[in-house]
């Protein structure tokens, strides 16, 4: 089961961090912000299975054009701590060694009020 | 009343805790944290109320079963103020919920549906969450 949140009122200029374990036994895990589950400005997705992170958007149910990153600094198991700052041209997540990525803000929300986390048993949860 | 901020598939466990951190507002009335399995089956309603329902300064707390409403339980201890940034902790097992207010006031609640995981979680009122952690 996901570990989903509604009416998060994430605004521009925020930043949440997520600390969590990634499950074992699994192929990749995903963590998805937007306005619902049709509608996600940013789907993270580490894979393991191809040892890349795919990040993508996804509006009125279509997912847009995959973004690869070679920059997978994941392992199965492990305890992790991600940031992710929403700003209104695009998205900086923060990898557990530092390493940032972006991905732009393609349907240009301007808040978000959806998170969805599969395969990352959630901790902690903080949005400043 | 503004509906807050929903969380589903916790899965918090018996003997874990549930660490919540936010802001009060400051012309705050009243606001609620549920808890349960969704929000028809709740194991705690807690709603403080600053001036609300006829309550002043008092934390009344109840459960849900079904969508039905079980007997209120009226706390005297109220260490929240308008304006403020609070943190409440809640940990629970087969018979109670305990919860830990701000100031370290620790108080139970009965466990009445006997859940043995709290998978919902449900903010409303005069209070935004800005942190959550499950230890």
């Amino acid at each position: 089961a996901k570990f989903e949140m509604t009416n998060l009122e994430m605004k521009v200029g925020q930043t949440l961090k997520l600390k969590g374990k990634i499950e074992t036994n699994i192929d990749s895990f995903a963590i998805n912000l937007g306005q619902g589950a049709d509608e996600l400005g940013l789907h993270f997705n580490p894979r393991f299975n191809e040892s890349i992170i795919v990040c993508n958007s996804k509006g009125g149910g279509s997912w847009g054009r995959e973004q690869r990153d070679d920059h997978m600094c994941f392992s199965q198991g492990s305890e992790v701590k991600l940031t992710v700052t929403f700003q209104s041209d695009e998205f900086k997540v923060t990898l557990p060694d530092g390493y940032q990525l972006t991905f732009p803000n393609r349907l240009g929300h301007s808040h978000l009020s959806y998170l969805n986390v599969r395969g990352l048993h959630i901790s902690s949860f903080k949005m400043d | 009343m503004a509906c807050g901020l929903v969380a589903s598939n916790l899965n918090l466990k018996p003997g874990e805790c549930l660490r919540v951190r936010g802001e009060v507002a400051p012309e705050a009335k009243s606001f609620v944290l549920n808890l349960g399995k969704d929000n028809n089956n709740l194991c705690l309603h807690f709603n403080p109320r600053f001036n609300a329902h006829g309550d002043t300064n008092t934390i009344v707390c109840n459960s849900k079963d079904g969508g039905a409403w079980g007997a209120e339980h009226r706390e005297p201890a109220f260490p929240f103020q308008p304006g403020s940034v609070v943190e409440i902790c809640i940990s629970f097992d087969q018979t109670d919920l305990t919860i830990t207010l701000p100031d370290g006031h620790q108080f139970k609640f009965p466990n009445r549906l006997s859940l043995e995981a709290i998978n919902y979680l449900a903010a409303d009122g005069d209070f935004k969450i800005k942190c959550m952690a499950f230890e």
